[in-house]
């Protein structure tokens, strides 16, 4: 019996170091040189992970007393993100975009960027901050950001013998076009996706101009909307006429392999045609009629985790990291959002961004559902499935009756 | 003392697979099973809502069931599948010709894949416009269905690629196969038996143990089974993969519900445990212990 007790208490002893080991391993503050230690996580995957890795080793370069871990969670960023606030253990410093999932584990940022006087705000492009705020309180800085535009393949729009697309742009020259392309050469005159993610989608609603739901998240009367159907009809008509892809990704494969002729996208893609040296162009979205189109932004911040004990060390960290050097080093992998940055790099000269920062100004003042919804992911999800009902080949599910069903969710 | 010692020594040995056990299963474990009983949405409190979660599973999530249903399907097809393929193979490895030892390691390689390069490789055989398995059909002049878009075909999609893992269940057999007293068969063919006669009345009985085995294993992964349907068809087509450890698995870090995920993963706990139990009960009466025949002939002597 004895014995029995002893094992246990050994057992139980090893346990409790392993445990604490694990509690103080996390916890810890100070690095062994007595610099404070900031851990920072970040979403990105191969070579972006080593560009990123050069700029903290500069600014751990030039700080005695801080030193930066960055901490490359990739694919799993939001479960290792949720485990970390979970178990009060989340990195200090962290990527951000889906602000109304994980505000109530961040840190406010408004008297931070109070202190540093009035010019600091102003040099980011405004229309970001509200996609790094919820309820009027900033979480997280602006650190790069996408609209989306218009792609279009230069080589079969010569082949078809069609005009590019130029100022004014609508919807319906659109299908006109791509109707055209796909009579006359292989390839299909555009492609959408048949799953797209509804938080992108609502910017075609919000260019003809109803959104998913209303300022109190009521989608009665909005969704099912007349002007909703129409956005909805038209991309399932494309695809029924036969004059438009349905893609199972996000149509940049489609479009790199010349299978389509335009598709709407975000600047990811950049760097991938660039490499494939694809004869193509971005212009601005189409417009419904004479409405201006407004795109969705997709932005990138980063945010500070509100259990933090380095926070005035973070916040150095984030300065820096949204400063205009580190902007600059960034080009190519985010547009910058600095004016002066945009300015001094001459980014409106290029035709490849300027579009982006073009749909940024014509968007300003529309808040995503994302923001009012308070359970986005679940609306998202039975959106998703709605969505993918009218667009997915085997079903092309009734379009009034879909949106019917979606507002009584 | 030194005797004490002596008795305690053992557990020393195995005292680091014990404190992984605590710390790491048995921990998490019963920790799940307490926050299967609270709201908790991560980065706020939990909140006690005793048996809100289970009741709100079984009478108002629709996707519950419906989840549920897919992944009963899945199993319904797959496990037999499986169980069939894996043995075939095992049979065709153990027959005594040139060069087993190749098509041994072929089988087997798909085993040593991991689940998300074994999805990558899937989605591109299966991609309907440019998949080799479309493109194989349409040499045999059959047009090839949407795989992955297809809501009909896309769970069929997931079984095929499921049952490229099948190499290690074929091992389990071909080790057993192996172990069959070579006399039995030569007896047997002595007797006139023909090879399948020779198969359904000496190899078969003699591997039910394995086939438990396989059987309850294979039950309970898939019923496990996420990796594939996460990477392969993120649940769709139109919600038709949507498997239940998928559904598990967004409703604790899509949707922040933790303690609800928690309560999903014990009733699917408790699911695998009902039918494991069921397939135990039913065993008395299939499967065959040589040994254990063997003991009680020699208890009966005497």
């Amino acid at each position: 019996m004895k014995k029995k007790i002893a094992i246990s208490c050994i057992a139980l002893m090893c346990a409790s170091m392993v445990l604490s080991a694990c509690a103080s391993g996390g916890n810890s503050s100070e690095s062994k040189n007595g610099k404070v230690k900031v851990r920072f996580a970040s979403w990105d995957v191969a070579e972006d992970i080593d560009k990123q890795q050069i700029l903290v080793d500069k600014f751990n370069e030039s700080h005695d007393d801080i030193e930066v871990v960055l901490e490359a969670y990739g694919r799993d960023f939001d479960t290792k993100i949720s485990a970390g606030m979970g178990s009060k253990d989340a990195p200090d410093l962290m990527y951000m975009w889906n602000y109304p999932a994980y505000y109530e584990g961040l840190e406010p940022l408004d008297s931070y960027i109070e202190k540093e006087g009035e010019d600091f705000k102003k040099n980011y492009y405004s229309a970001l901050w509200d996609y790094n705020s919820i309820e009027g309180n900033i979480y997280g800085m602006p650190v790069g950001f996408t609209t989306h535009a218009l792609f279009y393949n230069k080589d079969l729009f010569e082949e078809a013998g069609v005009d590019l697309p130029g100022e004014n742009f609508t919807w319906d020259d659109l299908r006109a076009t791509a109707k055209t392309i796909s009579e006359k050469t292989n390839a299909k005159g555009f492609a959408f996706q048949m799953k797209p993610d509804p938080y992108d989608f609502e910017m075609y609603l919000w260019s003809n101009g109803t959104a998913y739901c209303d300022g109190k998240g009521d989608m009665k009367g909005k969704i099912d909307s007349e002007g909703s159907q129409e956005v909805f009809k038209m991309f399932q008509d494309m695809a029924k006429e036969e004059i438009a892809a349905v893609t199972e990704g996000n149509g940049t494969d489609e479009f790199r392999a010349g299978q389509v002729a335009m598709y709407i996208y975000g600047s990811w893609s950049i760097n991938s045609l660039n490499e494939d040296n694809m004869n193509y162009g971005i212009t601005k979205l189409p417009n419904f009629g004479s409405k201006p189109s407004v795109s969705i932004l997709s932005s990138s911040g980063i945010a500070m985790s509100k259990d933090s004990k380095n926070k005035d060390a973070a916040w150095e960290f984030m300065k820096y990291w949204t400063g205009e050097e580190a902007n600059k080093a960034r080009i190519g992998l985010e547009l910058p959002v600095l004016e002066t940055v945009i300015e001094s790099e001459k980014i409106m000269d290029d035709s490849t961004y300027a579009p982006f920062y073009e749909m940024l100004k014509q968007s300003a003042g529309y808040t995503p559902a994302s923001f009012i919804q308070k359970n986005w992911s679940e609306v998202s999800e039975n959106l998703s499935l709605s969505f993918e009902e009218m667009f997915n080949p085997s079903t092309y599910r009734d379009v009034k009756e879909t949106l019917e069903q979606a507002a009584q969710q | 003392m030194q005797k004490s010692i002596k008795k305690i020594t053992p557990y020393l040995f195995i005292l680091p697979w014990i404190i992984g056990f605590l710390v790491f299963t048995l921990g998490p474990l019963i920790f799940s099973l307490i926050m299967s009983f609270y709201n908790w949405s991560l980065t706020g409190k939990p909140q006690f809502v005793g048996f809100g979660n289970y009741i709100e599973m079984f009478t108002r999530d629709k996707q519950f069931s419906k989840s549920l249903i897919i992944s009963l399907k899945y199993a319904a097809v797959f496990v037999p599948l499986n169980m069939a393929i894996a043995l075939f193979l095992a049979m065709l490895i153990a027959q005594p010709v040139k060069h087993t030892k190749i098509f041994r390691t072929i089988f087997y390689i798909p085993s040593v894949i991991s689940g998300v390069a074994v999805s990558i490789i899937w989605s591109w055989i299966l991609n309907s416009d440019y998949g080799i398995l479309n493109y194989l059909l349409s040499l045999l002049g059959i047009k090839g269905p949407k795989w992955l878009v297809d809501p009909g075909y896309a769970i069929l999609a997931v079984i095929i690629a499921s049952a490229f893992g099948v190499g290690s269940m074929m091992l389990i057999f071909y080790t057993d196969i192996k172990g069959i007293p070579s006399t039995l068969y030569e007896a047997a063919s002595l007797d006139g038996a023909s090879s399948f006669r020779q198969f359904f009345s000496i190899t078969l009985p003699l591997i039910t143990p394995t086939l438990l085995f396989n059987l309850i294993t294979s039950i309970i992964s898939s019923f496990q089974q996420v990796t594939l349907v996460m990477l392969l068809t993120g649940g769709g087509p139109l919600k038709s993969t949507y498997f239940y450890g998928l559904y598990t698995y967004n409703n604790a870090f899509k949707h922040h519900k933790l303690g609800y995920a928690s309560a999903n993963a014990w009733v699917m706990f408790v699911i695998i445990l009902i039918l494991t139990m069921l397939v135990f009960k039913t065993s008395s009466s299939w499967v065959f212990y040589q040994s254990e025949n063997a003991k009680n002939k020699k208890r009966r002597k005497p």
